[in-house]
């Protein structure tokens, strides 16, 4: 049903208002009109309604040192909206409820044995109070389309309905993203990156996966697989029924814990030591290279263990990137290391969240 | 450019140890200075930082040719200089280290709440998350802790180059990461950085450009993102690779 142009638009204005003050923080009236290049009575107009609502409140502001009453700020309330996010990895479990803002309310964390269904945790592990959350999302390593995943090396699941089995334990829908490209949404939102149009997060964990955002938001097809490009044909066998592997060829099983060690003989003149991070530097760097030749990202995060693995090996990396790769997109290509670490994925599942909430509001 | 070096020259008596040499170096950008001992990565950073005289050459800040005579000179243009050796002491604390010669006074005394608050939120801005107390001695802590004071310290006088001379060259593996992370930091904030080291991993992993110094000459500077590892080690050991290098057709901003 169309609404009326009027009605329409306030509601594009309250929900650019929310999100402003989701991702930027508490701010003046006067720093609000100016950011969403509104009048300022309807500025004024749309905060005494959200304030009704219970979205907002207005705190008096530290004194600026200068003379004057102090300003007003416009800070949203964490309560009024709420997402509960949750990562699965092969061998735990973690969920943050976070309020509008940002705001984390509740966080735990679990264990998962072998055997364990992540479906039966999660209805645990959220309790009641994912079914009171606004929004619910799940972050999972592999090949995720629209909830299901469609290959997860880490959690061994081909095609499963993740987000159907979410439903079915937990009573309540699921959005379901990929890890690497939840993490991706971390970093450009609540991270270093947002000057990033097209963002890449590369994913180090039991296997390797990679996400590709557009202006901070996920994209259909933004799932990659990359730790099955295949780097040498014909190499070594692979789980998933390819030869040569990224994954395979770099052994990222146990390689994880192993870095800090190679490197460490490595730099003491272990030849054997320094040919293994060679090989996996430019194993790495030309599989970056098919990616990058495909989809022209301007910066590149490495995220789980491929952080040290970069850190390591960032010569052989960034010279196999440079001779597979056109030079206009190499050229303005940021390497970087996510400055969120660990916690990414499950501040990028929560934002994730909020994007399609402030969506709906429009 | 902040800083571009044109025809640099210095002689150490009969000894030429840096000979026409040409560099700029942008804001936001890492420029890595790699050669082989000898080569005058040192010399070069002596003169920019104003510790020894040039014989020849120009030094341009912000497009205006300067005459840098002593360390303060560098200083009051915004460049400073992280050395090997820190140059901390031991039994100072962290914010005492990082005001150290330059602190700031209410009256006639110390503002040390000032000095805290400041010290505080120049490690956030970097992202500092490995010190913890500011209020502990420098001698309790680890070289990589260390050496990010002594980075902190470069960075809190709104300086605007930062010269790094070998900063992990002491450190461990998983100290080595923060600090080349925080290199990279110092650049994505705004300020130019010209980072020297041996270690090519640790150049490629932080460097927008590398230039390589091969018996006081440049050999060629390269977009880090057009370089290859072998490239960057035949223009330090033979001061030419391909086309690139002293005495190539291309001389590639180098001359002849």
């Amino acid at each position: 049903m169309a609404l009326p142009p009027a009605v329409e638009l306030r509601r594009r204005n309250r929900a650019a208002l929310l999100e402003q003050l989701h991702r930027h923080g508490p701010q003046t009236r006067a720093a609000l009109t100016e950011a969403l290049e509104l009048n300022r009575s309807t500025i004024g107009a749309l905060a005494t309604d959200l304030a009704e609502s219970g979205h907002l409140q207005e705190t008096t502001g530290q004194s600026t040192g200068s003379a004057g009453r102090p300003s007003t700020l416009v800070a949203c309330v964490p309560q009024s909206i709420t997402v509960a996010a949750v990562e699965i990895r092969a061998d735990r479990l973690r969920f943050a409820l976070v309020g509008l803002g940002g705001e984390v309310l509740e966080r735990s964390e679990t264990a998962l044995e072998d055997g364990d269904d992540p479906m039966t945790a999660v209805a645990v592990i959220t309790g009641g109070t994912a079914g009171d959350a606004d929004e619910a999302v799940a972050a999972m390593p592999g090949l995720v389309d629209e909830g299901t995943v469609a290959h997860s090396t880490e959690l061994g699941w081909v095609d499963r309905d993740a987000a159907a089995d979410l439903e079915a334990a937990t009573g309540r829908e699921w959005q379901v993203v990929d890890t690497a490209t939840a993490a991706a949404v971390g970093e450009w939102s609540r991270g270093d990156a947002h000057e990033a149009r097209k963002l890449l997060y590369l994913h180090g964990g039991r296997g390797l996966t990679a996400g590709l955002v557009i202006e901070g938001r996920s994209q259909r097809g933004g799932s990659i697989q990359l730790g099955h490009i295949v780097v040498e044909p014909g190499g070594r066998e692979c789980a998933c029924g390819l030869r040569g592997c990224l994954e395979a060829e770099i052994a990222a099983f146990g390689f994880a814990e192993d870095i800090e060690n190679t490197t460490l003989a490595a730099g003491m003149g272990d030849a054997a030591a320094r040919n293994r991070l060679r090989r996996s530097g430019e194993d790495l760097g030309r599989a970056l290279g098919a990616v990058v030749t495909a989809t022209g990202p301007d910066e590149i995060l490495f995220g789980g263990w491929l952080r040290e693995l970069y850190l390591s090996t960032a010569a052989p990396v960034r010279s196999a990137l440079a001779e597979t790769t056109l030079p206009h997109l190499r050229s303005r290509l940021r390497l970087r290391t996510p400055v969120l670490g660990d916690e990414g994925a499950l501040i990028g599942a929560a934002e994730t969240g909020f994007a399609a909430i402030f969506d709906r509001m429009r | 450019m902040f800083l571009e070096l044109t025809g640099l020259s210095k002689r150490f008596g009969p000894v030429e140890v840096l000979s026409d040499v040409d560099l700029a170096i942008d804001a936001g950008e890492v420029c890595a200075l790699v050669g082989d001992n000898g080569a005058g990565k040192s010399t070069l950073v002596k003169c920019v930082a104003g510790i020894h005289a040039i014989d020849g050459g120009a030094i341009t800040v912000d497009g205006e040719t300067r005459i840098i005579s002593g360390p303060r000179d560098a200083a009051a243009l915004g460049i400073e200089v992280v050395y090997q050796d820190l140059a901390l002491c031991d039994n100072l604390d962290v914010v005492e280290n990082l005001f150290l010669g330059r602190e700031k006074v209410r009256g006639l005394v110390l503002d040390d709440d000032a000095m805290e608050h400041l010290a505080a939120e120049t490690l956030s801005s970097l992202a500092v998350r490995t010190i913890r107390n500011l209020r502990q001695p420098v001698a309790s802590l680890s070289g990589g802790q260390r050496q990010t004071v002594a980075i902190a310290k470069a960075v809190l006088w709104n300086s605007r180059l930062v010269i790094l001379d070998e900063p992990t060259a002491a450190l461990g593996v998983a100290q080595t990461r923060q600090v080349l992370e925080l290199i990279r930091r110092l650049a994505d904030q705004g300020l130019a950085v010209l980072y020297i080291s041996h270690n090519l991993n640790d150049v490629f992993a932080v460097a927008d450009r590398i230039a390589a110094l091969y018996l006081g000459r440049m050999a060629a500077v390269l977009d880090a993102a057009d370089a290859t590892q072998s490239q960057v080690v035949e223009l330090i050991t033979s001061g030419r690779s391909g086309s690139l290098g002293i005495g190539a057709a291309d001389t590639n901003g180098a001359r002849p």
